[in-house]
């Protein structure tokens, strides 16, 4: 069965309880005390320590024009748990795998820190930890759900905005949710990640977002970065036998 | 059904207009449309860390597959009048994959772990073949470097092997190792362009070939460089001067497809301090400079001097080396800008879907 988060953000408030309560459960260590100057946002994006962001979309007007005031948005980023993943693909040690709840989980014992999953990822999720030199992003608490307890940040979300489960339950939740805000008329509302058409496929880490993806640093239409093997070797391929060939040829050259 | 949304009726080109063909419930079909957005211009994806380890490698590996190449096309096809083409071909190649582990290693972040890159053959990881394609390719430079060491005299101080050597069919190793060369040379392109670096990814069709001719003109530059401090090569010389040509005029040719092919993305390759560096570096000293003056002496029917040609060896061989720090230079920029990942997943799909 495979599990999941549904990130609702129109209930994010912003509080970082996700942030904080994944830290303490996954022993992440602190990221200094620096602080953006543009934003509520110190954390900025997703990293080898920081598994849970709450992005804060800080704008006081309606990018439409009408001049309308709008809220802020808050959306509480982690990584995708994609159903194609790039960094998976990427890995050449078989250190990133598909865990017995369907996650993408990166094996501390076997990665060898080579860093290729970190450009292979779509989303910007996962990253290289300086310390340890190991590959390292979100386990969906492999080891809470190992014992039947949800993962920390959605058990720390006061507001239920980080919801966890089975991914159909949470499908079904889900749509109805954004049925709910239709009917109340937020009909900007969808979700992001579920029956997507895009070659990196649904996200088991999925979000209801209300402005384009964009607006929260998130690709719009992702693309699986390993597409491009198959046209990569081929285009090698071309080339190859045609420089074998000219080399023999101008190494020939006339014979006396 | 295609149904046109916007968050207000009163804007036509509002950045929030979407068109969906699958309901608002589902990611399905929803293709936004106007420009994306940013979020405070923070980037969207994460760069590749590395540094001059993997821009060394690459140069390296590709010095290697080219020279086991001409190694192997000399002798196979008996293309050398003195042999001193095939002998340098096959140490050279053994020199440059002996130091391209170390440097691979010294870049992991936990390098006692380099075996774990054995453990599984994935055929969607281009590195995951490329630790396996080296692995193959070095045993191929190690059996013919060994072989070419027992008729040199070099392992008479062991009479096993040297009998062991002279028994091996070294041409099946290097009509073998001639393809694992090819392979090596190439695939750190694929590498490149099978991650979600635009720049790279952009470029797919490109990369390895373009790393594969910079591969074959640096090691016909090197082979070149040591045979013309040796006696008697200038037949050779005078073949590997034409060969050279055509490998630095193939490489012309795909430098010039670059902006092309790239557009707007070309912008950290071409531009700033690295575009400079690419521009003068390698497609000008690197490439254009060498061709011209060997074109120049083809017309005018004079062999080059020794000293000149010695000099462009040199300059083909450091604009290798740009070529390589270029493209992961610019794979950082690219990467670090999000307009540029939102361009490029843009013209995908809209590549793929219209």
């Amino acid at each position: 069965m495979t599990h999941g988060f549904f990130t609702d953000t129109t209930l994010c408030i912003g509080c970082k309880a996700c942030e904080i309560a994944c830290k303490q459960w996954n022993q992440l260590p602190a990221d200094g005390y620096k602080l953006s100057s543009f934003s509520y946002d110190n954390t900025l994006a997703l990293s080898s320590t920081t598994w849970r962001h709450v992005a804060f979309v800080e704008r006081s007007r309606s990018t439409d024009g009408t001049g309308k005031a709008v809220n802020w948005l808050m959306m509480s980023d982690v990584c995708k748990h994609c159903t194609h993943a790039g960094c998976m693909e990427a890995c050449p040690t078989g250190a990133i795998v598909r865990n017995e709840f369907g996650d993408v989980y990166v094996q501390p014992d076997i990665c060898n820190g080579c860093g290729y999953c970190v450009p292979s990822c779509p989303f910007g999720v996962i990253g290289r930890n300086h310390d340890t030199g190991l590959a390292a992003k979100c386990t969906l608490c492999y080891d809470r759900q190992k014992d039947g307890i949800e993962p920390a940040c959605a058990k720390a979300c006061p507001t239920d905005s980080i919801f966890f489960g089975e991914l159909g339950e949470l499908h079904e939740k889900a749509k109805q949710r954004v049925k709910t805000l239709h009917e109340r008329g937020e009909t900007g509302a969808y979700l992001y990640g579920v029956d997507e058409d895009t070659s990196v496929g649904d996200l088991n880490a999925f979000f209801l977002l209300t402005d384009r993806p964009s607006v929260y640093n998130l690709p719009e239409k992702p693309q699986l970065p390993q597409e491009h093997i198959v046209p990569g070797f081929v285009a090698s391929l071309i080339a190859a036998i045609f420089l074998t060939l000219a080399t023999a040829i101008s190494l020939g050259g006339r014979r006396k | 059904m295609t149904r046109i949304y916007r968050s207000t009726e009163a804007t036509e080109t509002s950045t929030a207009a979407r068109i969906e063909q699958g309901g608002p419930s589902a990611g399905r079909g929803i293709t936004w449309v106007g420009r994306a957005e940013s979020y405070y211009g923070l980037p969207l994806i994460k760069k590749a860390h590395w540094g001059w380890q993997i821009i060394l490698y690459f140069f390296l590996g590709g010095i290697a597959g080219g020279s086991f190449l001409v190694a192997t096309l000399a002798d196979l096809l008996k293309l050398d009048d003195n042999h001193n083409l095939i002998r340098a071909g096959r140490y050279l190649s053994f020199v440059c994959i002996l130091a391209s582990p170390i440097l691979l290693i010294l870049d992991l972040g936990r390098p006692e772990r380099f075996h774990h890159m054995l453990r599984v053959l994935k055929l969607r990881s281009a590195m995951s073949l490329g630790s396996w394609g080296l692995s193959f390719f070095g045993m191929c430079c190690g059996v013919t470097t060994a072989y070419q060491a027992a008729h040199d005299g070099l392992l008479d101080w062991f009479p096993l092997l040297v009998r062991l050597m002279k028994a091996v069919p070294v041409k099946a190793v290097e009509a073998l190792g001639a393809i694992g060369g090819l392979f090596v040379a190439s695939y750190t392109g694929v590498l490149l362009s099978s991650t979600a670096v635009p720049v790279w990814a952009r470029a797919r069709h490109i990369l390895g070939p373009l790393f594969l001719t910079s591969g074959v003109s640096t090691a016909l530059a090197s082979l070149s460089f040591i045979l013309s401090l040796g006696r008697n090569n200038q037949r050779t010389l005078e073949k590997m001067e034409r060969a050279e040509m055509v490998a630095m005029s193939t490489e012309l040719g795909m430098l010039a497809a670059l902006p092309r092919v790239l557009g707007p993305l070309r912008k950290p390759l071409f531009t700033g301090r690295a575009g400079a560096l690419f521009g003068v570096g390698t497609i000008g000293s690197g490439v254009v400079l060498p061709l011209l003056v060997h074109l120049g002496y083809k017309l005018v029917r004079r062999s080059i001097p020794r000293g000149l040609n010695v000099g462009l060896d040199l300059l083909v061989l450091i604009g290798g080396l740009i070529l390589r720090y270029t493209w992961i230079v610019a794979g950082r920029t690219s990467a670090d800008d999000p307009k540029a990942v939102h361009y490029y997943n843009e013209i995908e799909w809209n590549g793929r879907h219209h």
